[in-house]
């Protein structure tokens, strides 16, 4: 029964997922051979959203080791381990959709649900992916970045700065969604998050990473508590599941 | 029995078990192996782990069996005392002299006191007891609801499964996939363990269709018909532990309406009579297992009629006893039930709890008051049982235990009904201390600020606390900003000052202002001088200021002031005072003067220094790494082993053994011993998993030198690339290293032709030298001097790239002669050698300097070199045992004895004189402290350099060669 979830590359998929990148080259590679695999699985490359998502990361995150290599960043240990656990958490939601698992975060299989459908609309639903993978797995993967490295998540701080480096990095990939669809997007956001003086300078990702940054700082504070890490946990899973359900319904075409 | 638990069958697991089985039994090495089961509740891990460990203990092996709690983190290492106590009870038959080592363990829990090392020992201490409580066989330890467990537990399991405990040990737990998500520790944890070739992660998937099927039918004792087979197919979703509830209640012709495990559960509670209806709902609030005498007080029932309830519950399948107490049939019907009690029921069964613990002494005992009171409503009796909690967890160690209870306490105190009664500034600021020591920074600070928002408190001791927590935090300009402020406080003592001063100092030294802490610590040398009993002051100022001296060229000046210091230390100091200032002497020489003979000398004595003080674990420890490296450096490789030998008796934790371990990884590639190397890897790649990030590069650039003298260089490219993107750009020195690794990997990528060379890796690398050359332009002269050495190999290691210039081979030698280095030096000779062949010129030469690499390399015991130089020799028809030319080196560290045996380390004569008294590998490593594998890979370079190939043959030169008056 589930060997039908990835249609014709169904086998390549469980074996590349069953390797579990480390490092930041790893990562990328895996990415590249992912997205071999599904432009593989569509024939036609942007009727997969996912796809488009996972073109999206694969720039962002070479971008990312680019910018590792040349000395971008100044601390180059935090960023790595950052990158890993974040992608990390798009390997897992990805395994669990494989296993047809109820455990699979609803902020991902609301996307991934999409994937056969006929009314796909690949760029909302691309943007579906980011939204999932940074409002929901960025804040748990910079508070266990902040855990391996003993260190723990300061404004202001070194980590702070590269951390938010990456906005450029996120500005200079996606030029289309900015010009796009921005005017769009702030009035969805508002709407959904109601704290409209966080809406500072109408970028999309910039924003949504900000409120990453402060949810990792609510977790950090309650990571020790298991009842409160799980309302916090499955809070997220709502919200960003609420966002992508909504980027995903016929209000999605508006933004494309 | 009534107590069928494991009745049904286990069915559609055959796959894993073989997986566990096949895993536990490949220790090979007596490394310790590992299985981690996830999966989510009801899926069947506690199920399989019984099943290996009973097969294990029919086997002989010793079963430890514990469990974690979730009722916060508990109490320190609780599974483990929990599992030693189950095993007391057991080992009352048992032989005695394990039952006594068991006894003195659970009492080294008791009256375990905090110390210097205190967490390190601890670990030592529980795996010295396991070891005796083994006796020499397996040991299975077995962990379930590893999700809850607490961050000493970890530490521990991570500490025995590195194989610092000498345990024939293998680990089994069951993790709750559920709480993988998020941001849960052991995420991370068991991403780094699943690389490791001892260790399996396995995920425990629910049954397919037919394995659901033929369960049910075993438990129905029939098939069932194809609808009623379907229907549970589809309730069930495979997961066994509903499979066989629904397929029981199928065959009891109990109506199965029930969708869900609450509904069949509450069904089944509903069915019961009223007493044993409050039995299960006391157990479901109460912290598993529920002792009998407990549970009477909780639900005050005579006994003959409890003990009906209790039968009644158990026939219903929700209950289940064992000796020590109760427990309800899964987790998953606790979680049932707790949720389906009004708010005012569970208080009062909390209270009752509560009041019951408070007249008898239980397990946990604080921290089960603690909770139960807290649950109860009642404030102002939780807190003193979380205050004594928190205290009881301090004294084992558990800072993060300790925090959290201390945390619940200031919570506590914060209800009205508490009040004034609480002393809140005391509670905050022990707070703030466990959490500064358990890592949390910012929530110290955060605590800090509150006491002094209402303190009528001492200014500058505050001050004084909130800058050793900002330097903690690694925020250093802050810290210094708030050292300042302490020293304007109007309160400051004249020892306050001293300390202070001596602080900052070091600070500064930190922040490389080498003049300004120079400045710094001679004042505080003042201060220091006026208070009596200011010893650690003036070792700390002492270092700050020989360190800051030798970084600005006096070097001698800074080496009088650091000796001066340990002189004071040993007058009038504490024993750790006398630790620190041989500490900071042999790292000021090793380090930034290189004189690596007498630091060398100086970290040993030290080291006996302080082990006659009672600092062997962590002082001792130290002081020997810093001995091993240095003697690594100059080429005494053999003497570095068995330093590193000495060193791991201690078994240090942590840093500690992470620095040995790595130091003892450097000899074995060296040597070319891969088993051993590899084996020392995994034991540091082990130990980072539970947090360490600065031995990451070190890690990585070993890895790719064992796997470039194995021809493997992709993984060495790999492993470079790896470090590249996650190295700290202030490490000049590491970073070096590892590029010239990788640069390395390269240009003998293109040499061998094993792979092509990546241009882009290269230019990369290129890149990221010049950035260290660019830094190193500013840092301190001692530091500059090792990257350029380091350097100078990656500008020849490009060179042989494309065209290979003799020049920057000589440059490199020279570099390393220079810093009295002999093994890079005599790689780089052996490059020079081969980059003046390939020119077909100069061949005299480049025959001399191999002559002169193969009497080194032989000297050093280095084999993969040796066996290069050999290749390049053969090829180029150079004669290599031409002794003499040897002799103008200035790298060999010259044996003593002479004639046939000038070629053998000091080590390995030793090796050889045991092999002629006939004793057999394993003999011979037992008496000199190495390994039987080590003591082959020495004999094998005996027999190479002798020109031998027997033991007879060996022994009959070593003989031959001894003076007459020997006999």
């Amino acid at each position: 029964m589930s060997d039908v979830v990835w249609g014709c590359v169904h086998r390549d998929v469980v074996d590349l997922l069953a390797d579990r990148p480390v490092d930041v080259p790893a990562v990328v590679d895996h990415l590249t051979k992912l997205q071999d695999l599904l432009d593989r699985r569509s024939s036609s490359e942007d009727t997969c959203p996912l796809a488009v998502f996972n073109r999206l990361y694969l720039t962002i995150t070479e971008r990312v080791l680019e910018g590792l290599y040349e000395g971008f960043f100044s601390d180059v240990v935090f960023l790595s381990r950052l990158d890993v656990e974040f992608a990390a958490r798009y390997f897992d939601a990805l395994r669990l959709w494989t296993d047809s698992s109820s455990r699979c975060p609803k902020a991902w299989s609301c996307l991934f649900q999409r994937m056969q459908g006929p009314d796909v609309r690949p760029l909302p639903s691309a943007a579906a992916g980011i939204n999932a993978h940074i409002n929901y797995d960025l804040p748990f993967a910079l508070v266990s970045t902040f855990d391996s490295l003993e260190s723990e998540p300061v404004d202001g701080s070194e980590q702070h700065n590269d951390y938010l480096k990456i906005n450029d990095i996120f500005a200079a990939a996606i030029p289309s969604l900015r010009r796009g669809y921005l005017d769009h997007w702030q009035l969805v956001i508002d709407v959904l998050n109601g704290d409209v003086d966080d809406w500072y300078q109408g970028e999309l990702v910039e924003y949504v990473r900000d409120v990453a940054w402060r949810n990792a700082k609510k977790i950090w504070r309650c990571r020790n508590d298991r009842a409160a890490h799980e309302q916090e946990r499955l809070r997220l899973d709502n919200h960003a599941e609420l966002l992508g359900r909504l980027l995903l319904s016929p209000l999605g075409a508006y933004l494309q | 029995m009534i107590n069928d638990v494991d009745g049904a069958p286990l069915v559609g697991r055959a796959e894993s078990l073989e997986a566990i089985r096949s895993t536990l039994a490949s220790t090979g090495q007596g490394q310790p192996t590992a299985v981690f089961l996830t999966g989510e509740s009801g899926v069947g891990k506690s199920r399989l782990l019984r099943e290996v460990g009973s097969e294990l203990r029919d086997a002989g092996a010793l079963l430890l069996t514990g469990a974690c709690l979730d009722i916060g983190d508990a109490s320190p290492l609780h599974p483990l005392r929990q599992a030693l106590r189950r095993l007391d009870t057991e080992l009352t038959t048992g032989p005695p002299n394990a039952s006594s080592a068991l006894r003195g363990l659970l009492g080294v829990f008791a009256d375990q006191a905090s110390g210097p090392d205190g967490a390190g020992a601890l670990l030592e201490q529980v795996s010295h007891g396991l070891h005796l409580i083994a006796g020499g066989r397996q040991l299975v330890l077995i962990l379930d609801d590893l999700q809850w467990a607490d961050r000493s537990t970890r530490q521990l399991l991570l500490y025995l499964l590195a194989g610092l405990g000498d345990l024939h040990l293998s680990v089994l737990a069951a993790v709750r996939a559920e709480s993988l998500q998020g941001a849960h520790p052991l995420r991370r944890m068991l991403t780094e363990l699943r690389r490791l070739r001892t260790v399996r992660v396995l995920d425990l998937a629910p049954l397919d269709r037919a394995a659901t099927e033929q369960l049910a039918a075993a438990v129905a004792g029939e098939a069932l018909p194809t609808a009623a087979a379907e229907q549970l197919w589809q309730r069930s979703g495979g997961n066994p532990f509903v499979v066989e509830e629904l397929a029981r209640d199928l065959r009891d012709g109990r109506v199965g309406l029930s969708d869900t495990l609450r509904e069949i559960f509450l069904t089944r509670v509903e069915a019961l009579p009223p007493d044993a209806h409050a039995v299960v709902y006391a157990v479901a609030v109460g912290v598993e297992p529920v002792a009998h005498w407990l549970l009477a007080k909780v639900v005050r029932l005579p006994e003959d009629e409890l003990i009906d309830a209790v039968r009644e519950a158990v026939a219903h399948r929700l209950l289940v006893s064992a000796d020590e107490g109760y427990r309800l049939r899964h987790r998953l019907v606790a979680e049932v039930l707790e949720a389906e009690l009004l708010p005012v029921e569970r208080a009062a069964l909390h209270q009752r709890y509560a009041q019951a613990l408070t007249g008898a002494h239980a397990e946990l005992h604080q921290a089960r008051l603690a909770y139960h009171w807290r649950l109860a409503g009642e404030p102002v009796r939780a807190l003193p049982a979380a205050m004594a909690a928190a205290e009881e967890a301090e004294r084992l160690h558990g800072y993060v235990e300790a925090h959290r209870h201390w945390s619940t306490a200031v919570q506590l105190a914060e209800t009205s009904a508490v009040g004034a009664t609480a002393d809140r500034m005391m509670l905050l600021e022990r707070t703030a201390e466990a959490a500064h020591h358990c890592g949390e920074h910012a929530r110290a600070l955060a605590l800090l600020e509150e006491v002094t928002a209402d303190a009528a408190q001492p200014a500058c001791g505050l001050s004084i606390r909130r800058a050793r927590y900002l330097a903690a935090a690694g925020r250093s300009a802050l810290a210094e900003a708030e050292y300042q402020r302490a020293l304007a406080a109007a309160d400051c003592t004249p020892r306050q000052r001293a300390t202070i001063t001596a602080h900052l100092a070091e600070l500064l030294l930190h922040l490389g202002r080498y003049a300004d802490a120079g400045a710094r610590a001679r004042e505080a040398l003042e201060l220091a001088d006026a208070v009596a009993g200011s010893t650690s002051e003036v070792v700390l100022a002492s270092a700050a200021l020989g360190f800051s001296e030798a970084f600005r060229e006096d070097p001698e000046a800074g080496l009088a002031v650091v000796r001066r210091a340990l002189d004071t230390a040993e007058r009038s100091g504490r024993p750790e005072d006398v630790a620190c200032a041989y500490l900071h002497l042999a790292e000021l020489l090793t380090g930034p003067l290189n004189t690596l003979e007498e630091g060398v000398v100086v970290a040993r004595r030290g080291a006996e220094r302080v082990a006659e003080l009672g600092l062997g674990r962590t002082y001792e420890t130290r002081l020997l790494a810093i001995a091993i490296n240095g003697l690594f450096r100059v080429g005494q490789w053999a003497e570095a082993e068995k330093v590193a030998a000495a060193a791991l008796r201690h078994r240090p934790s942590g840093a500690d053994a992470v620095e040995v371990l790595l130091a003892r990884c450097r000899l074995s590639v060296g040597y070319g011993d891969i088993e051993a190397a590899d084996r020392d890897l995994d034991a540091v790649a082990t130990l980072c998993a539970g947090g360490g990030a600065r031995h990451v590069i070190p890690l990585l650039t070993l890895r790719a030198g064992l796997a470039m003298w194995q021809g493997r260089h992709d993984l060495a490219r790999k492993a470079v690339q790896r470090g590249l993107t996650e190295s700290r750009s202030d490490d000049l020195v590491i970073l070096a290293a590892l590029i010239w690794h990788g640069l390395r990997a390269e240009a003998e990528a293109h040499a061998s032709r094993s792979i092509s060379v990546d241009e882009t890796a290269v230019r990369r690398l290129r890149e990221a030298a010049d950035r260290v050359a660019h830094r190193a332009g500013t840092a301190a002269r001692p530091v500059r001097s090792v990257v350029e050495a380091f350097l100078a190999l990656c500008a020849a290691e490009v060179s042989r790239i494309n065209g290979n210039d003799p020049e920057l081979w000589a440059r490199s030698v020279a570099e390393w002669d220079r810093r009295n280095h002999p093994y890079p030096a005599t790689y780089s000779r052996l490059r020079q050698a081969e980059a003046l062949l390939a020119r077909r010129s100069r061949s005299t030469k480049a025959g001399k300097l191999l002559r002169q690499a193969y009497q080194s390399a032989l000297g050093l015991g280095a084999v993969p070199l040796t066996a290069e130089i050999k290749t390049v020799a053969g090829r180029a028809r150079v004669a290599l045992a031409e002794r003499g030319a040897a002799a103008g080196s200035p790298t060999t560290s010259t044996p003593a004895a002479g004639g046939e045996l000038a070629a053998l380390t000091a080590r390995e004569r030793e090796v050889l004189a045991a092999v002629a008294e006939g004793l057999t590998n394993k003999e011979i490593g037992q008496r000199l402290f190495i390994s039987e594998r080590t003591i082959g890979v020495h004999v094998s370079h005996i027999f190479d350099k002798l020109q031998v190939r027997t033991r007879v043959q060996a022994s009959a030169i070593l003989l031959r060669s001894q003076p007459p008056d020997a006999h």
